[in-house]
């Protein structure tokens, strides 16, 4: 494939080898540093290409290859992380690699049932209201229950944030939501902005992960909350190997059937097994000047939620 | 780095007497983004919140890959935040919580000991709601925060009330009344949380959390006791100690019942107790110089018995 993409090849043959030499490097500074893709050895622009690729050709059926990879278990996941995160009216959200909007959903209902609980607790304390107050309470429309809740949903793919627009319309979701197209490692927001980021299931994807939590770190406020669910290494042996025959034997096979692409999910299981284990994330989250970096296994290692605090 | 790494502990060890504010200057440090958004300087701290001296010596690794250097500086400069020229020693984390900790307890009437007082008590130090997070989502860590800073307050109070009478200034209040205002002192205290109490408490006794508040429970008796000039060394320490406990908890239960005026019928019920506990332990002395006197009779006549026999077997 490289050798299809340079031009200069020809030239080359006819020039001398410092030429050579110039082109090969020219070349290796617009593309970038080697990395990988799934198994393979690319370039870092080569990778960037081929994931908008992957995710633009999941995108319509992404929601339900997840169900049907994860046996659903994927909610349960992120309700954990919702739980974990555990939002007070009034947060604002980012979530990156947001895609189709699950996260964001969540973090909208559970605000609003906290925030329903708080007037309910009002009202008990206040017995002595009048029938306006009364009335005006009943009046409660989503937004006012949503408070100053927001949620931006940032995806670097057009089709992932298209389909996740849809999702919410279909859903009902219109209120505290905004959906921007943007680059995790490049974010388009200013800093101290935010109360918490999530990247859930999307930093794997990301090829340069630093710069990604350097962002995060950015548009953080002081105090604010990295959140991290991706999946991670399995320590338990057994569970391993059984891990790794239902993923590269059963998955790619879903893949083809269900949405009729064997290698993007094929590179999908192959990025699992490139991403760093869990210190080591730890560690990088930590290098970003991150504090009270943790994270928590869910299903013995399958995944990892890491969580850090901008302070 | 040794060289830092000492010059860290000797400019904790200073700050923690209160002497001179410490100033450090940061090299560039190595991520732009690295230097510490919140964590401010330790001698912005004016709170006499107890400090563990393990805690000053525990700066997080930030701070210590920069190389500080050390002026003694007069009064402080209002603070630099992040991407400031100037920083000084960073608190630690474990302070950062502290203080929002501290800050969370003027929520704590509206909100319960819950983590929407903490998000709150977080907003007003100018931080995130997020930072909440930190923190366990059942309350404990704020309960046993504002539990362990009564009980230092406590301390200084029965401390400074020693120093008069060494000096002097006071006399010395017998046992009875002594307890009985040490722990009408502690339980006052409770007083603007009173609504909330019952829930705190029965967090406390959450299995999870019965170390530390058990812990916190018997190191404030024990406080009490030693301010109260007591010296024992053999059993009565102990009795002494689960007696005061038992009349610390029933206080308690009774005050959150309690709705008399300024709570008399609790301080009253305390003395009640207190009288009681005084009553028993003369009661014990009884039972054993009682028990003496038996054993001396008994002795006694086991001597004369064989005296007798003696005496008969020499005829």
């Amino acid at each position: 494939a490289a050798a299809g993409l340079c031009p200069c090849r020809a030239l080359l043959a006819r020039r001398g080898g410092a030429l050579r030499a110039l082109c090969g490097s020219v070349r290796g500074l617009a593309a970038g540093q080697e990395t990988h893709f799934g198994f393979q050895t690319v370039t870092e622009a080569e990778r960037r290409e081929k994931i908008y690729q992957v995710f633009e050709s999941v995108a319509k059926k992404y929601d339900v290859m997840n169900d049907s990879m994860t046996l659903g278990i994927h909610r349960v996941w992120k309700d954990i992380l919702m739980h974990k995160m555990n939002p007070s009216p009034g947060t604002l959200l980012l979530d990156v690699a947001g895609g189709t909007g699950d996260i964001a959903f969540r973090f909208i209902n559970y605000v609003r049932s906290v925030r329903e609980h708080q007037l309910q607790r009002k009202l008990k304390h206040h017995q002595n209201l009048s029938w306006q107050e009364i009335s005006e309470s009943y009046q409660e429309d989503k937004f006012k229950l949503l408070g100053d809740s927001r949620v931006v949903v940032c995806d670097i793919n057009k089709e992932m944030l298209k389909v996740g627009k849809q999702k919410a319309q279909h859903l009902g979701y219109s209120e505290g939501l905004s959906w921007v197209l943007g680059d995790a490692e490049e974010l388009p927001f200013d800093d101290d902005k935010f109360d918490v980021y999530t990247i859930a299931f999307g930093i794997r994807n990301v090829t340069r992960i630093d710069l990604a939590l350097q962002e995060a770190y950015r548009v953080l406020k002081p105090g604010g909350r990295f959140l991290c669910l991706e999946f991670s290494h399995v320590s338990n042996p057994l569970l391993s190997r059984l891990y790794d025959l239902y993923s590269f034997q059963v998955i790619p096979v879903l893949g083809e059937i269900i949405a009729g692409d064997w290698k993007s999910y094929q590179y999908l299981v192959e990025s699992i097994r490139r991403f760093p284990p869990q210190e080591e994330l730890k560690a990088m989250i930590e290098d970003t000047g991150f504090l009270k970096v943790d994270y928590q296994n869910l299903n013995s290692g399958i995944v990892a939620i890491h969580s850090g605090f901008k302070l | 780095k040794m060289a830092a790494a000492g010059s860290l502990r000797r400019a904790g060890w200073r700050l923690w007497r209160g002497r001179a504010v410490v100033r450090c200057q940061l090299s560039p440090p190595q991520h732009p983004l690295q230097a510490s958004a919140v964590l401010r300087r330790v001698s912005d701290e004016q709170k006499k919140e107890p400090l563990a001296s393990s805690s000053q010596q525990q700066f997080d690794s930030h701070a210590t890959d920069h190389q500080p250097e050390q002026e003694p500086q007069g009064p402080r400069p209002s603070y630099t935040g992040q991407g400031g020229q100037e920083s000084e020693d960073y608190e630690t984390e474990e302070q950062l919580q502290h203080r929002i900790l501290t800050a969370a307890l003027e929520f704590v009437p509206e909100h319960g000991w819950t983590a929407e007082a903490i998000a709150e008590g977080a907003k007003t130090l100018g931080l995130s709601v997020a930072a909440a997070g930190m923190f366990h989502s059942d309350g404990s860590e704020l309960i046993l925060h504002f539990v362990s800073q009564c009980n230092t307050k406590l301390s200084e109070l029965l401390e400074q009330e020693q120093k008069l009478v060494q000096l002097g200034e006071a006399e010395k209040k017998p046992t009875d009344q002594f307890l009985r205002d040490a722990v009408e002192a502690r339980l006052r205290m409770l007083i603007p949380y009173i609504e909330k109490w019952p829930q705190a408490l029965s967090i406390l006794l959450l299995p999870h959390n019965i170390p530390s508040s058990l812990n916190l429970l018997t190191s404030m008796i024990d406080d009490v006791w030693h301010y109260a000039g007591d010296q024992s060394t053999d059993f009565n320490w102990y009795t002494r100690r689960a007696v005061l406990t038992g009349i610390y908890n029933t206080t308690e239960l009774v005050m959150m019942q309690d709705s008399s005026p300024d709570f008399e019928e609790t301080w009253r019920f305390l003395e009640n107790r207190v009288a009681d506990a005084m009553n028993m332990g003369n009661t014990a002395n009884q039972v054993q110089s009682t028990g003496e006197a038996v054993v001396q009779g008994l002795m006694g006549a086991a001597v004369t018995v064989s005296n007798a026999e003696t005496i008969r077997a020499v005829r």
